[in-house]
């Protein structure tokens, strides 16, 4: 659950460690109406919520950012005949654009993209993790997306 | 294709790339994760993208984000399957150590606070000693000292008092009852 938010191995661990600390602390209010899964879970997804709260958040990435081998696997898998399975090296370019995308949007449309367009998560799912409305859980994954491909979109021009 | 009708029906070039104001295509796009859109709607995409430009340049950055994110939500899953084998230990100790901790804190807080506590309450049952019981003797001494006929002066000096202290009044009722009782 953490490593869906943090690529950082040691953050991820110490997102994983809070929920465990809390999830002991809080262990009486847990009444075992729910699953237990399902109960860390909430808590995990709050806990990272908050750790990506506190963080700052990165500003837009822009055509200046980019190595030339970033550059050039964007023009790569972005033409017509772009390469449907990337190779190890596109693989480690293409997780570390993924994870600065990320870094440019609210924790919350970061979840919500995440877990739908990456995982494949239902509205249904995400909202039992969150505890949000669907309706706000549809709001997040549409504002996430349409940033996230407005991002990219300036990056191909 | 119809689009592509519509602009050679109304004298436009039907090769070069129009640009339009519509928001269908990125609506669609932005609706639905890439990944779930139906083969209807990919087609939908695919035939408008072909004559515009913007359209094109959307339904690629939404191709792209979806890669992205998926590879990144694959590079998760690896991480996560590799995790630390000591992570267990690592959140029992930090448990032990957070249980101990609250106890020493509150072992470090009387050590540092437990003297300053010990004499503001010393203090204070002193205050209410001195405020309750001490100034009852002196009540009764007022009370006393009112009822009785002396002034404290009198008191202080009374055994010494000689009859040049006496008033005029005194001296004469003294003169007059001598000689009555001489009488």
């Amino acid at each position: 659950m953490a490593h869906r938010f943090f690529r950082d191995r040691s953050q991820a661990e110490e997102a994983a460690q809070e929920t465990f600390l809390k999830a002991f602390a809080q262990l009486k209010s847990f009444e075992g109406r729910g699953s237990m899964e399902g109960w860390l879970t909430r808590i995990a997804t709050n806990t990272c919520l908050n750790m990506l709260r506190s963080a700052k958040r990165r500003p837009e990435v822009v055509n200046a950012d980019l190595s030339d081998d970033e550059t050039e696997f964007l023009e790569t898998v972005s033409s017509p005949v772009g390469a449907e399975t990337l190779n190890a090296e596109q693989k480690v370019i293409a997780v570390d654009l993924a994870e600065r995308l990320l870094e440019t949007l609210s924790p919350e449309d970061r979840l919500a993209l995440t877990m739908i367009d990456g995982e494949g998560a239902s509205v249904n799912e995400v909202a039992e993790v969150t505890g949000w409305s669907e309706s706000k859980v549809k709001v997040r994954a549409f504002r996430a997306r349409k940033k996230a491909r407005e991002a990219l979109a300036k990056l191909l021009r | 294709m119809i689009m592509s009708a519509r602009r050679a029906l109304a004298g436009e070039d039907v090769r070069a790339p129009i640009r339009c104001n519509m928001n269908h295509i990125t609506d669609i796009l932005d609706n639905t994760p890439f990944a779930d859109l139906a083969p209807g709607e990919l087609s939908t995409i695919r035939e408008h993208a072909a004559i515009c430009v913007d359209c094109e340049q959307a339904f690629a950055a939404a191709r792209l984000s979806s890669l992205l994110l998926q590879e990144r939500v694959s590079q998760a899953a690896q991480d996560a399957a590799s995790a630390n084998p000591f992570f267990q230990t690592r959140v029992m100790a930090a448990w032990r150590e957070q249980q101990a901790g609250s106890a020493w804190s509150l072992g470090r807080l009387w050590n540092a606070t437990g003297a300053l506590v010990a004499s503001m309450a010393a203090t204070t049952a002193a205050l209410a000693v001195l405020m309750f019981v001490a100034p009852a003797p002196n009540t009764s001494d007022q009370q006393t000292a009112a009822l009785a006929p002396y002034s404290a002066e009198s008191v202080v000096l009374g055994a010494d008092r000689d009859d040049n202290q006496l008033t005029n009044d005194q001296v004469i009722s003294a003169i007059y009852d001598d000689d009555d009782e001489g009488k």
